[in-house]
């Protein structure tokens, strides 16, 4: 277990996480676009929003990797299984509470369900599980964060 | 009728006339107050939300909130200047009372319920005998309740909802099994109020009466500062400041989108089965909606709009549905609900099966949008302008197909004209839009062929030498009101002999004094209908862009002059009787007005 280790699982699991959701999005399966969802809260220059998003989210995947690395050295154990479970656990709370709760906090442009007129939201609100950005959007979110808990475990259990 | 004359509120079997409900919001929900102090319609927590009030859909189980005096008395009412919050004012042989009632919106400065209904009593002279009765009936009616006390304060649960019902001054509430009701007297310079706060998925915060005074001045300056904001100074500017505010009643806050009207299965022929739900949003209406914004001086509702537009379409891209919820979501299934409905009306219907339908005009409306959006100086980012630029090259291959209209008809799909000319109308922003390098322009030229191609499919089997007019749709003897579309969104120059033949047509054909019908034709669905707002005001601002001025000023004079007393309008009125049909305050109605107020004030500078 190391931190360099850590940082590169959280860099690589983050790359495939956001390029399946981008792909996901692609194929009309849903909405989501976390990137955008980020960026959007220093810009509302859409542009400007998704390229901010981008190097926020890797931010976000390094830090989460960390903390990822932070509970398998209290453990004292690590296994890309283990990082599959974090990784549940992770989606679960990106899809509920970090959207829905925490993110309308600091976000200006994100609409909650206290937004009335006459302000007006750029975002729509995500909802339980997101699925106001398609029915999809749980099971590709969820898999997605599997697949960055079981890299980020895979590559801090590596090569013990 | 004005509402600022008193007159006695009246109901027929129980039901209130359409015309006699004003609508109160704040951005997320809006309720239907009828003029006998009703709330007969109130969904939470969302616009699109089952309902707590549904009693103008069932007296018997829908639920309301009467509050009125108990002797004979005559109401006149007024939205506070610049608002939407509204004041009834009861007059009885004992005094006078005054009642104003608004969805309050949150503050900073206390705790705020998820939702508030405010509704303040004030006795200005004399004294009134009072009585209020809050039957809170979740879920379209289908659930009542379980009232009762909590910190002392009645309280109605059902499931993950909750409705305090706080009052003050206001006599002693009695809970029944599943009501809360009370008595008292309005004196003269006294004050009562009672609020309805309201909690879904979360603890019921319950206000003092300190706070919900202060949220209803905070709301009521709140909406005047938005008035004040805007921009139009041209002609008939209260109604369209009424029909920018109700406008605002439905633009759902936490998204952007607007929804088509506030209500559903309001019906469009009494006793018939024409009643929709409308809680929707609808690319139909976006092109006039953004126009409206933009007019208006409403850019960060404008800029919402399309942010949301452009969202919700990305899972059906790059099909276009007819509409979509207003959280973004795609699936509106459609049902009947176990109601009476209005004076019988039934069935009453949620969700809505137009959703499935394929409607060509859509993709005119949304090319319209963006164009409308860039040419007011704003930006597309490269992921909108590569999807506008595939919504184009789908154009070209879809055109062809027969569809269900702007009308969105339950009768077999048809080569309807006002669809062809949208996806005219669509190619030719596209070309523009490219040109203007605002979008890719790989395919304009296969975007300039096959505008070429719609022009000459709606010139050659779609217009009529023998009326000079083009028709509803190709080889069809029938006239449409929507063809006035094709001269207000530019699909010919306002000069163009076809399009002013067109609107002599159907001035001539579907025309009755200030009323305009959509269409004589069938639609798929028993049953008539009343005479169609959105038309008139199309054609008094077609006849303005025609150039017949006086003709197009005579008819806005009476058009609105037909609002309700507080100057809201319905989809549809009775050219008969002038009874208000249809779903209520009615969105393209509203942004029809606008646009006409707008186009005639432009065309007499």
């Amino acid at each position: 277990m190391s931190i360099w280790a850590a940082l590169a699982g959280g860099f690589v699991g983050t790359l495939v996480l956001t390029t399946g959701l981008r792909a996901a999005n692609t194929f009309n399966v849903t909405r989501i676009d976390l990137p955008f969802l980020l960026g959007t809260a220093f810009t509302s220059d859409r542009t400007r929003a998704k390229a901010l998003g981008y190097g926020a989210h890797f931010v976000n995947g390094l830090i989460f990797a960390l903390l990822y690395y932070a509970v398998f050295a209290a453990l004292d154990y690590s296994s890309w299984w283990l990082g599959t479970a974090f990784g549940l656990v992770h989606g679960l709370f990106a899809a509920t509470a970090l959207v829905n709760i925490l993110l309308p906090l600091v976000h200006p442009r994100m609409g909650s369900p206290q937004t009335s007129a006459p302000d007006v939201a750029l975002l729509e609100p995500p909802g339980f599980l997101m699925l106001n950005y398609g029915r999809g959007t749980p099971i590709v979110t969820l898999a997605a964060h599997l697949a960055y808990g079981t890299i980020v475990g895979g590559f801090i259990a590596w090569p013990s | 009728m004005n509402d600022s004359v008193a007159t006695a509120p009246t109901r027929l079997d129980g039901y209130a006339e359409l015309r006699d409900y004003a609508a109160i919001g704040d951005g997320r929900c809006v309720a239907l107050i009828a003029r006998d102090g009703a709330v007969d319609w109130l969904s939470w927590p969302d616009l699109d939300s089952s309902t707590l009030f549904a009693a103008v859909l069932d007296q018997a189980r829908g639920g309301s909130f009467l509050l009125r005096p108990d002797v004979p008395h005559t109401v006149a009412r007024r939205y506070l200047p610049g608002t939407n919050v509204l004041e009834t004012t009861f007059t009885t042989a004992g005094g006078t009372v005054r009642v104003t009632d608004a969805l309050t919106l949150p503050d900073t400065a206390s705790l705020a319920p998820g939702r508030e209904l405010v509704r303040r009593i004030e006795g200005l002279s004399g004294s009134v005998p009072m009585s209020w009765s809050v039957q809170p009936r979740f879920g379209y009616g289908a659930r009542i309740p379980i009232v009762a006390r909590r910190a002392g304060v009645p309280v109605a649960v059902c499931g993950a909802e909750a409705v305090a019902v706080c009052a003050w001054d206001a006599g002693h509430p009695q809970c029944t099994a599943d009501s809360v009701t009370a008595r008292f007297r309005a004196e003269s310079g006294t004050r009562a109020l009672i609020a309805l706060p309201y909690a879904y998925q979360e603890p019921l915060v319950l206000p003092t009466r300190a706070e919900c005074e202060a949220r209803l001045d905070h709301t009521t300056a709140t909406w005047r500062q938005w008035s004040d904001d805007r921009t139009y100074t041209g002609p008939w500017r209260d109604a369209v400041l009424r029909s920018a505010l109700a406008l605002k009643l439905l633009v759902f806050a936490p998204s952007g989108a607007v929804a088509a009207a506030a209500t559903c299965s309001l019906p469009e022929e009494l006793g018939g089965e024409r009643n929709w739900d409308y809680r929707f949003s609808w690319i139909r209406d976006s092109a006039f909606t953004l126009d409206a914004f933009l007019k208006l001086g409403c850019a960060p509702e404008a800029t919402s709009y399309l942010w949301w537009l452009m969202h919700a379409s990305q899972l059906t891209h790059p099909h276009l549905n007819v509409l979509y919820r207003l959280n973004g979501g795609t699936r509106a299934p459609e049902q009947a609900l176990p109601l009476s409905g209005y004076r019988g009306s039934t069935p009453v219907r949620v969700g809505n099966a137009a959703a499935g339908q394929v409607q060509l005009d859509t993709y005119g409306e949304l090319l319209q949008t963006a164009w409308l959006y860039t040419t007011a100086g704003h930006r597309l980012d490269a992921d909108i302008a590569r999807r506008l630029a595939e919504t184009a090259d789908f154009v070209c291959t879809i055109w062809q197909q027969p569809d269900a209209g702007i009308w969105e008809v339950r009768s077999s799909p048809e080569h309807f004209t006002q669809s062809k000319m949208m996806c005219w109308i669509a190619l030719d922003r596209a070309v523009d839009l490219a040109r203007r390098q605002l979008i890719p322009d790989r395919h304009s030229a296969r975007w300039q062929r096959e505008r070429q191609a719609i022009a000459e499919f709606v010139e050659t089997r779609c217009f009529s030498e023998r009326l000079n007019s083009y028709m509803r749709s190709a080889g069809s003897d029938d006239l449409d009101a929507s063809l006035l579309l094709g001269l207000l969104h530019g699909y010919r120059p306002q000069d163009d002999g076809r399009l002013r033949g067109t609107v002599s047509a159907v001035q001539e054909t579907l025309r009755e004094g200030p009323y305009v019908s959509r269409y004589l034709g069938s639609d798929g669905v028993p049953g008539r209908e009343g005479a169609f707002l959105a038309c008139s005001f199309w054609l008094a601002e077609a006849l303005a862009g025609c150039g017949r001025i006086d003709e197009a000023v005579s008819l806005m004079d009476q058009l609105v002059a037909l609002g309700n007393g507080v100057g809201l309008y319905s989809e549809e009125i009775d050219p008969t009787t002038g009874a208000f049909l249809g779903n209520m305050p009615q969105g393209l109605s509203h942004l029809a007005l606008i646009s006409a107020a707008c186009a005639i004030g432009e065309a007499t500078r």
